[in-house]
């Protein structure tokens, strides 16, 4: 990857959305299961980081199948 | 697969004609900027609330003092603002002393860099002269940079800086020549270390350089990253030492503030509402990017400066947090105007060109022919969506009585065509008038009269008639949000009734000095300037 050649592919950058969206994703809804205490569930900004989340995955499994095309 | 076609001269002609009305129209707002700029300048006293306090930074920075100061200590002033805006102004302050014409100027300067910057980037892509020139319009003729454009802030100093740098970025991958590419990754990241040191929202022009630099070579933006970074991070803790902790203190900590989900929506709506016609093809531009072509750096820029636009709803935030995506906008959008007018687009096969394109493909000649009439209706859409004018003078009177224009803003003084549906909208665009330079002067008159020090909402005030400027009143509410602030030194000195005079603009003290004044003093008198009432308040007889 440190290659002077190197350059990401459509395919690269599609996994790094997908799995970064996922795991943004659960993170996320993860601040609450993991802080107990807070009160009045999802808030709106988390509502929004939710939805970013959720569309960077989507983008990144649509990116997916261009295959070795660079991004 | 290339697109080419040969349009119908008739069709040429339409574009042609519909190019130049776009032109005339965007035009008639680079002169209503200019006239506005001009305005601004000549008007000696606060024109939106807190210039004021960026010009004592100015003045502070132009006497070798950081601005960054102890707030509970005299004269209780501090800033949260980055240098470098006020630095460049220091030099004025040498030669003409404490002034806000100088200020306005480098604010609206940068603005017309910007609009060139933007010009430049869409001919070097789309090769067309007049795309180009509409996109640097378009920048200008946006109702946020002409509010906050020739302002005494920093904010669009910073859009400059930014701008600069991914026009510079944009082709510097492609530079064959080692040593050229790094003098040109080195001016790219220096121009963000600028736009950084200007205000703080720069940091997503960073993130998007680097993940620019990163998706095209991770090796070069790896190491010219940790470069980047190691001399940002020395910088800040230079003066971060240099100021005793006030500077992340005043910053960085100050600067966490309650965050307004209805004010996010209701300006993105605006945004939207303004913006539209040029926001589409820029978003097409991106998808067209992100599934066809190799990402810009445009595109990336664009996408984290919209998603950075989320912030806009912070209490003190504002419409000013969008300037960084329409500029990123107005290039997107250019470029996807140029490419739609001389049938350049590029459709690599794949699973989505198959499904989308190719069906199309016969039709592409048609398209092309539309395309022109298209293109220039968009521009000329956008003229009419951003529509602002002053309602009042000589001239403009007459133009917006000929164009049945009423003001919706100052009594009549101004038209928007925001309205006033967001929270966080600037409520400014109106001329001040000579009723307002005297009034202000008047108030000057009132501070100089007391032998007293003043605390004052406007900083003004207290700069022209020599005295000390007390306080930074936004800069204490954001402490006090953040549980940062004590005032018991201040509210002292209120209860002891040492101020000879207090004036209230916004009131946007901490509740607790906002009591105190209350308490030992009294409103005597109102004074009207530039759409606002300052309350003139004196001690209660004991």
């Amino acid at each position: 990857m440190l290659n002077e050649h190197f350059t990401l592919t459509k395919r690269h950058l599609g996994l790094l959305l997908f799995i970064g969206g996922v795991m943004g994703f659960w993170g996320i809804l993860a601040i609450d299961l993991l802080d107990a205490g807070r009160e009045g569930g999802i808030g709106p900004a988390q509502q929004i980081a939710l939805g970013l989340m959720a569309t960077a995955a989507l983008i990144g499994l649509t990116l997916i199948p261009l295959g070795n095309h660079p991004a | 697969m290339r697109t080419t076609v040969a349009p119908a001269p008739l069709f040429q002609r339409a574009n042609r004609l519909l190019l130049a009305a776009a032109l005339l129209i965007l035009l008639g707002y680079f002169i209503i900027y200019g006239v506005y700029a001009v305005n601004l300048m000549l008007f000696p006293f606060d024109y939106d609330q807190g210039e004021g306090f960026e010009l004592v930074d100015t003045v502070m920075f132009s006497r070798g003092e950081w601005p960054y100061q102890d707030t509970e200590i005299y004269p209780f002033y501090s800033s949260n603002y980055p240098p470098l805006f006020h630095v460049m102004a220091a030099p004025f302050v040498w030669v003409f002393g404490p002034a806000y014409w100088y200020g306005r100027l480098l604010g609206f300067l940068g603005t017309l860099v910007t609009a060139g910057a933007i010009a430049l980037a869409v001919h070097r892509e789309g090769q067309h002269r007049w795309i180009a020139v509409l996109s640097g319009l378009a920048f200008l003729a946006s109702n946020t940079v002409y509010h906050i454009g020739p302002l005494f802030r920093q904010h669009m100093t910073m859009v400059m800086f930014e701008t600069l740098a991914v026009v510079v970025l944009a082709g510097v991958n492609e530079i064959s020549d080692t040593r050229q590419r790094r003098r040109v990754l080195a001016l790219g990241l220096g121009l963000i270390l600028a736009a950084g040191y200007t205000k703080q929202l720069a940091y997503t022009t960073a993130i998007a350089a680097l993940l620019f630099l990163f998706i095209r070579q991770p090796r070069r933006a790896v190491v010219w990253g940790l470069g980047f970074g190691l001399v940002g991070v020395a910088v800040f803790l230079a003066i971060d030492q240099a100021t005793s902790g006030q500077w992340w203190l005043q910053t960085i900590t100050a600067n966490i503030n309650e965050f307004r989900p209805d004010q996010t929506v209701g300006l993105f709506r605006l945004w939207f509402g303004l913006h539209g016609f040029l926001l589409i093809p820029a978003a097409l531009m991106v998808v067209y990017e992100l599934y066809f072509a190799r990402l810009s750096v445009y595109s990336l820029w664009f996408v984290m400066a919209t998603a950075n636009s989320i912030l806009s709803g912070k209490w003190g935030a504002g419409d000013s947090y969008f300037a960084t995506a329409i500029a990123a906008m107005c290039i997107l959008s250019g470029i996807f105007a140029s490419r739609t007018l001389n049938a350049s687009w590029h459709f690599p096969q794949n699973y989505l060109s198959r499904w989308m394109v190719n069906p199309l493909r016969r039709f592409a000649p048609q398209m092309a022919a539309a395309g022109l009439v298209i293109i220039p209706l968009i521009y000329l859409g956008y003229g009419r969506a951003v529509l602002h004018i002053p309602t009042e003078g000589a001239v403009f009177s007459d133009i917006a009585g000929a164009l049945n224009i009423q003001g919706n803003a100052y009594g009549g003084r101004f038209y928007d065509s925001a309205g006033r549906i967001a929270g966080g909208y600037a409520d400014i665009g109106h001329l001040t008038t000579a009723e307002d330079i005297a009034a202000g002067w008047s108030i000057v008159e009132r501070v100089r009269a007391t032998d007293k020090p003043v605390l004052s909402e406007e900083a003004a005030f207290n700069l022209l008639a020599g005295k000390d400027v007390i306080t930074n009143p936004t800069q204490l509410l954001n402490l006090a949000n953040n549980g940062l602030y004590d005032g018991a030194a201040l509210i002292h000195m209120i209860e002891n009734q040492e101020f000879g005079l207090v004036i209230f603009r916004g009131q946007l003290y901490p509740v607790p000095v906002l009591i105190a004044v209350t308490t030992y003093y009294e409103q005597t008198d109102t004074v009207r300037m530039n759409g606002f009432n300052y309350m003139i308040l004196e001690p209660r007889a004991q």
